[in-house]
């Protein structure tokens, strides 16, 4: 069933701090860097649209905040989410090390439907950073271990694969909300009455 | 409850137990501190309380306890576990006794030193806080041997209390006793003499009343399909919504809502001037009249260049009553403080570091925030400013002042204006202690206090703007999250440096009442109430507005209108105690009004609490008075 309201792809990215969240987001929706940015407090985000497939999406980036205590905050904020952006530091260990416990703390959280099948990618961030403490292989490998969740290495600073990355973001974000919506088919889509346009057939319709 | 008082054994006693929170008509003893029991009773029904008397009412029993008391070093410290009566048992004078089987969880803070008890509807039917050491004993030791608890998958601090077998066969008991079928007896055997006297009517009658079971019950009903999943999320669910209209029981509104006192304006003055605060300095440097400094303080800041001098004073790091040479002595004193706790962690071995990851974790993360608090200010501008290594140091050292605490995201925050006007790395290291000991709740581990707050401030605006309360609970945001960054660290991000110095020093007078940082922001919510009711914001978009009021606000403004809600509140007909503690008013403290609203009419309330008529329509609110607990709740200030 093709549908012509317009679809919202809501995005969580997690970390540790200072791994680069608000950069990344800045960088992917706005092309601008700084490292003046402050701790983000709370939450907040952005929201950008673009075509994926030949359909226009808008993406809306949630940044959180990445000290561990302010996670229980976060169940407000991750509802509804359709993909979850992990991001650690490449030149920080401890930020790979803490990688899983985002993921369990999400599912948990946000307790998607099918948790298993739910999407992640990770972003490994500041790869314009040297000395390098998590190499590639390493990271891959724990993504294969969590059923293939696709790994990017970026530079938020340099602008280095960030739109490769958030355009799987966002592919993955539809591939599951279209299997979500698929679990609510016996509902008919919205109808507008002020919805001139016939729409492109499906059921429920009644121009 | 039924059980006479006299037949029960105690199985826990703790003294030094202060009472935080009870049912209205303890409202008196709240802050007062005493001993907290658990007992069991001796009858056949071995029903078990939670017990709490004050201290003052009987002879300490300290004494004859001994003889189960576990030695402490530490004075007047006794905890028991006993099975045996106390000697002074008969004379003693309960004042709070709750059954175990109300208990539906509990839930610990601070350290175990915090313990609250919940009726799974959210309330909370009582809450201690433990003066002499902590509840892990009573939790672990005894209440884990009572009950079936486990800990909340959500909040590790809930422990929910189950008993599933039991829970069933008292349904069952309890939908006999609704049909008030066997009640003595004789109900009863009238029913049965009806039925056989006049069998169609007596039988329609008992059916009839089977049906009002099933329609007016549904709560009882419900109760042993109530699992653990359930009562978590009545225990979250309680966290975050409001309970004005009907908090502690004493109060009952049923329909209208009553409207405030017309608002005043309070237009702000010019700051306090170099000669206003020289006025104020007697001969040897002492301020004499400390009440009216605050005062012009709080009606207009301070003047920037007097500012330095005044805020050592409004952080606690000078004694209001402290002569000129009595502060010359202790900032000698607080320098050498400091530099001995700055040594002990500048002095450590790279080996004690690699075994410390803690504090590895902690330096990390100071290192990382320092890096990127207010670097877009010409005085933390720059590479190798000295004035990022005085950031870095003063944080690093407050590890060492506070090791349960050490470093939480937003302190840099806190820190950054004060260094920036103090620049003096001990003054401002005591200033800013003084200020995290004011908002040291916002940084809890489990996050207890921001979250407390924001209920708190759901309340108050559910009092002072119900339809934008409402209006919040019906969009996904009655848990007022969106003020989250507000109130973690007290708007420094919504204003400039020089506004949020301002704004700062103001709230630091602790005019003119409690809690007065949430009436700001109940006051820019209002403003920003027809921006978000007309456009049908939900809670995406209300965050986004509210996250986008960042630089747009006008701190003048918002004081002004903070301080006329306040007096709006504080001169209305229908404020209620929940609303008076939080602004620390004195409370009225309604004794007699707990489980009997019939007999206490509003009209001589409204006379008590101003001596005047109500100016709106408020026939539904009632509330009672009791002029001796009035008396003694105006001495108990409420934190």
């Amino acid at each position: 069933m093709a549908s012509r309201k317009k679809t919202l792809l809501k995005v969580i990215i997690l970390g540790d701090s200072s791994v680069g969240k608000t950069s990344l987001m800045n960088q992917y929706v706005n092309r601008k860097f700084t490292n003046q940015y402050k701790a983000t407090i709370g939450a907040d985000f952005l929201t950008k649209e673009l075509t994926v497939d030949d359909r226009t999406v808008t993406m809306q980036i949630w940044d959180t905040a990445g000290q561990e205590r302010f996670q229980s905050l976060g169940v407000a904020f991750y509802r509804g989410a359709d993909c979850c952006v992990l991001v650690f530091d490449v030149t920080a260990p401890n930020t790979f090390k803490s990688l899983d416990s985002w993921r369990d703390e999400f599912l948990i959280q946000a307790s998607p439907r099918e948790p298993e099948n739910f999407p992640f990618v990770l972003l490994g961030n500041k790869v314009d950073l040297e000395p390098r403490a998590i190499s590639s292989k390493r990271a891959q490998q724990w993504c294969q271990s969590k059923n293939n969740i696709p790994y990017f290495e970026t530079s938020a600073k340099e602008g280095l694969n960030v739109e490769q990355a958030f355009m799987a973001i966002a592919k993955n974000a539809l591939a599951q909300q279209n299997s979500t919506v698929d679990l609510y088919n016996e509902f008919p889509d919205q109808i507008k009455l002020t919805n001139t346009q016939k729409p492109s057939g499906g059921s429920g319709c009644c121009q | 409850m039924g059980d006479s008082l006299n037949d029960c054994i105690e199985i826990f006693t703790q003294d030094g137990v202060l009472l935080k929170q009870a049912q209205a008509s303890y409202m008196s003893y709240i802050n007062s501190i005493g001993t907290l029991y658990i007992s069991e009773s001796l009858n056949s029904s071995q029903k078990k309380f939670i017990e709490w008397k004050p201290n003052d009412i009987t002879v300490d029993s300290d004494i004859q306890d001994q003889e189960w008391a576990v030695v402490n070093t530490i004075q007047k410290r006794t905890r028991t576990l006993s099975g045996n009566f106390p000697p002074d048992y008969q004379n003693r004078v309960r004042c709070i006794m709750i059954s175990l089987d109300e208990v539906k969880s509990f839930r610990v803070a601070n350290k175990y030193r915090h313990l609250t008890f919940y009726d799974g509807k959210s309330e909370a039917l009582c809450s201690f806080v433990f003066q002499h050491g902590n509840c892990e004993g009573l939790i672990k030791g005894v209440l884990g041997t009572i009950l079936k608890t486990s800990v909340s998958k959500r909040d590790k601090h809930l422990y929910i209390v189950y008993d599933a077998n039991t829970l069933e066969i008292q349904q069952l008991d309890r939908s006999f006793a609704e049909l008030n079928l066997q009640s003595e007896g004789s109900a009863f055997w009238k029913m049965v003499k009806n039925i056989k006297e006049h069998p169609y009517e007596a039988t329609f009658e008992a059916f009839a009343k089977v049906t009002d079971y099933v329609y007016r019950s549904p709560e009882q009903r419900e109760i042993d399909a109530r699992e653990c999943e359930d009562l978590n999320r009545s225990i979250s669910e309680y966290e975050n919504t409001t309970t004005t209209t009907h908090s502690q029981g004493d109060y009952e509104v049923i329909a209208k809502v009553p409207e405030l006192p017309p608002r005043k304006d309070f237009p702000r003055l010019r700051p306090m001037t170099v000669e206003q605060w020289r006025g104020h300095l007697n001969f040897d440097g002492r301020i004499e009249d400390v009440d009216s400094i605050k005062t012009l303080v709080f009606r207009g800041g301070i003047t920037p260049s007097l500012r330095k001098e005044v805020w050592k004073f409004l952080l606690d790091y000078y004694p209001w009553t402290s002569t000129e040479t009595e502060r010359q002595k202790l900032v000698k004193a607080k320098s050498d403080e400091y530099f001995m706790m700055k040594l002990q962690w500048k002095s450590m071995t790279k080996v004690q570091e690699d075994n410390f990851s803690d504090y590895r974790d902690r330096k990390s993360l100071i290192e990382k925030d320092v890096n990127r608090t207010d670097r877009t200010l010409d005085f933390y501008a720059g590479d190798n400013n000295t004035n990022l290594q005085m950031l870095n140091d003063i944080l690093m050292t407050y590890i060492m002042y506070n090791f349960d605490l050490g470093y939480v995201q937003g302190m840099s925050d806190l820190l950054s204006p004060i260094l920036q006007l103090i620049g003096d790395e001990v003054d401002s290291f005591w200033c800013f202690v003084g200020f995290m000991n004011r908002v040291i709740r916002n940084f809890d581990i489990d996050q207890a206090g921001m979250k407390e707050q924001l209920s708190n401030l759901h309340t108050l605006l559910a009092f002072v703007n119900p339809e934008l309360a409402t209006y919040l609970d019906t969009h996904d945001s009655g848990n007022m999250f969106f003020c989250f960054r507000w109130l973690l660290v007290w708007f420094k991000r919504e204003l400039t440096q020089e506004d949020v110095m301002r704004f700062w020093e103001v709230l630091w007078t602790g005019y003119p009442c409690e809690n007065f940082h949430l009436l700001v922001c109940v006051a820019i919510l209002e403003s920003e109430k027809d921006n978000i009711i007309k456009n049908e914001y939900g809670f995406t978009e209300i965050l986004k507005h509210i996250n986008d009021l960042n630089g747009n606000l006008d701190i003048a403004q918002m004081l002004n209108k903070a301080e006329g809600i306040y007096y709006q509140i504080k001169e209305a007909d229908h404020l209620t105690d929940d609303i008076r503690m939080l602004l620390g008013l004195p409370l009225l403290g309604n004794q007699n009004s707990y489980g009997s609203h019939e007999q206490s009419p509003f009209e001589d309330s409204a006379e008590l609490s101003n001596g005047t008529q109500p100016c709106c329509s408020v026939e539904n609110v009632r509330i009672s008075p009791d002029e001796g607990a009035y008396e003694r709740a105006l001495v108990a200030s409420f934190l």
